[in-house]
């Protein structure tokens, strides 16, 4: 699915953030914006939602506190269980450094797996970059080209100051 | 409205409280039938401590913030102020205590007990650190430093009010030379301290944690207490610079340090579990065997509560959540230090022998002592007297001065504070 994305790139996250706002009056719709380091405000400015990770983080911590507790529980009082240091069979103190540590390995890693799923990001993938100096010192509002037509894109960039503009075909088979 | 002004209501029902503590304290010096008095000083003891605690641990969150830069506290920062002052009531409350050593008014330091020292090996030996000489040295000379370090804030940061112009940082550097001296002599000073004052109520018994456990305990109720006092006057249309931000990065600070304090009341558990030496264990037999119900409430309110209420984001921005949280982690730490004073206070009742029963302590079996047991409506009451003691000083020393540090080179970075 080949894309073709009409970009803009510009000095400074302020007149990042003024072209933003004179995009949403003029009704253009932003694809994407990109920053070479997070612009506070940007996240209301864009309207966009809480991302929803953090939730996943919480699902994948309970399983592995589950997995640790039930575990170890069933090991040390079904399936071999073990007198340590004269304590009882199941000696729930014990298992607590373990649970935390489940815990926290399932929620990291489960996150970090889906957050490369979600992302797309993943070994053999290559990333599209519109323009090297996103990651430097510019910052660029992207339109998609079936949305915001080139000449419209082009001129608001030119309206809005915009220090260089560019077109690229992303996401065809390379 | 730049400037706090006490209302006759507020002062009236301030008042009240302390009067339900005055009335609560001659109730349980009446009421009480043991020798010594041991719940009423208990009590007296317990309070003390605990809003003590507070005020030192004010000054140590406002000192830790200006060392580190930390900008965002600026429009609040009066009100750490205002409570860190309030260390001086902790010094006259704490001069009763000692008075009381000395002229034998209570019996709630074993070690204080000639007969007991002179018998018991383990008090023998440490009676060169658990003396009423230490003791008393320790309280003034402590709480006197603290004191003057807080005092020392306070008037520079008045001082910048009047003298200071904008952008001028000669008061901010000295205010946070003071901070760090602030930081390292209650991160040192507040163990010589602390074992005195609430350690040595189980004088056979020590844990290195312990200080750090218990100062936890004190950050958390000094952050709810903060929080409590910042959305009360936010209600009365004061403070309209601090905003869901700053109110967000306060639940942030009891969300972390309720799991901090978790993480040093399991550590002190476990490990004193998982070695099994009677005279370790015994600190928790007692616990576990006398106050069970506490004991499990204790982990409920202050860990698992808050723990669950305040992971999402969006619940440390909303007033009524952080109202909740903050009301129910003070009275859970609150309930945290009642377990750390209690057990220890009836334990030394029953090795003066004042009490025919129970033997030594962790062998009591469970029966009910008033006051002991389970915080009864005069402990809830003595607990009200002390809050709106030091609420009264806290929103006085407020009063006095403009709710802004008008000069502070940070307010402007605080006023457009941003998370999230």
């Amino acid at each position: 699915m080949a894309r073709k994305i009409v970009y803009g790139l510009y000095n400074s996250e302020e007149a990042l953030k003024s072209a933003i706002i004179e995009a949403q009056r003029k009704h253009l719709e932003i694809d994407d914006v990109y920053t070479p380091f997070p612009v506070h405000g940007l996240d209301a400015l864009l309207g966009l939602e809480e991302s929803r990770l953090h939730i996943a983080g919480f699902v994948y911590g309970l399983i592995g506190f589950l997995v640790a507790f039930l575990g170890m529980s069933w090991i040390n009082t079904v399936d071999w269980p073990i007198i340590f240091g004269g304590k009882p069979y199941w000696s729930v103190p014990a298992y607590v450094p373990i649970m935390f540590e489940c815990t926290v390995l399932f929620s990291a890693v489960g996150m970090t797996v889906t957050f490369y799923v979600v992302s797309g990001m993943g070994p053999g993938v290559k990333n599209p970059i519109l323009h090297p100096r996103i990651t430097d010192d510019k910052f660029c509002i992207a339109f998609d080209a079936e949305d915001v037509s080139e000449s419209d894109a082009m001129a608001f960039f030119k309206a809005t100051g915009a220090d260089e503009t560019g077109i690229k075909i992303i996401g065809k088979n390379e | 409205m730049k400037t706090y002004t006490m209302t006759s209501k507020e002062k009236n029902v301030l008042w009240l409280l302390m009067g339900i503590g005055i009335v609560s304290l001659i109730l349980s010096y009446v009421l009480d039938d043991m020798p010594g008095k041991p719940r009423f000083w208990s009590n007296f003891l317990l309070n003390t401590l605990f809003f003590t605690g507070i005020s030192v641990l004010a000054l140590f969150f406002l000192g830790a913030s200006l060392v580190a830069y930390g900008g965002w506290i600026a429009v609040f920062k009066r009100v750490l102020e205002a409570l860190s002052l309030q260390i001086r009531i902790g010094i006259a409350l704490f001069a009763i205590i000692v008075a009381g050593i000395y002229l034998d008014w209570h019996h709630l330091y074993l070690w204080a007990e000639e007969h007991i020292v002179k018998t018991d090996k383990i008090i023998k030996g440490k009676s060169g650190f658990l003396n009423p000489v230490v003791y008393t040295i320790a309280t003034f000379g402590i709480l006197g430093l603290w004191y003057y370090l807080a005092w020392s804030i306070r008037k520079l940061s008045l001082r910048e009010d009047a003298e200071g112009s904008f952008g001028d940082f000669r008061f901010a550097r000295k205010q946070m030379a003071f901070g760090a001296a602030a930081v390292a002599l209650i991160g040192y000073l507040s163990t010589i301290a602390v074992w005195q004052w609430l350690m040595s109520l189980d004088p056979h018994w020590y844990s290195t944690l312990f200080v750090w456990y218990n100062g936890a305990s004190w950050f958390v109720a000094m952050a709810s207490l903060v929080t409590l006092i910042i959305l009360y006057l936010r209600g009365r249309g004061y403070l309209c610079y601090f905003k869901a931000d700053h109110l967000h990065d306060l639940g942030k600070y009891i969300f972390a340090i309720s799991i901090f304090w978790t993480y040093l009341w399991f550590s002190q558990y476990m490990l004193i579990w998982y070695g099994n030496i009677g005279e370790e264990t015994i600190y928790f037999k007692t616990r576990l065997n006398e106050y069970p119900i506490l004991f499990y409430l204790n982990l409920l309110i202050n860990f698992v509560i808050p723990f669950l209420v305040l992971m999402p984001n969006t619940t440390k921005r909303m007033k009524g959540t952080m109202w909740f949280i903050a009301l129910l982690l003070l009275f859970g730490h609150w309930l945290d230090m009642y377990l750390m004073v209690k057990p220890g206070v009836l334990h030394a009742v029953h090795e003066l022998g004042g009490m025919s029963h129970g033997g030594d302590g962790g062998h009591g079996s469970s029966h009910f002592v008033a006051g002991f047991t389970f915080p009864g409506l005069i402990e809830i009451g003595v607990f009200l007297g002390f809050l709106g003691l030091f609420l009264y000083g806290t929103l006085r020393e407020l009063s006095k001065a403009s709710l802004y540090p008008v000069h502070d080179p940070y307010l402007e970075e605080s006023i457009h504070h941003h998370v999230v």
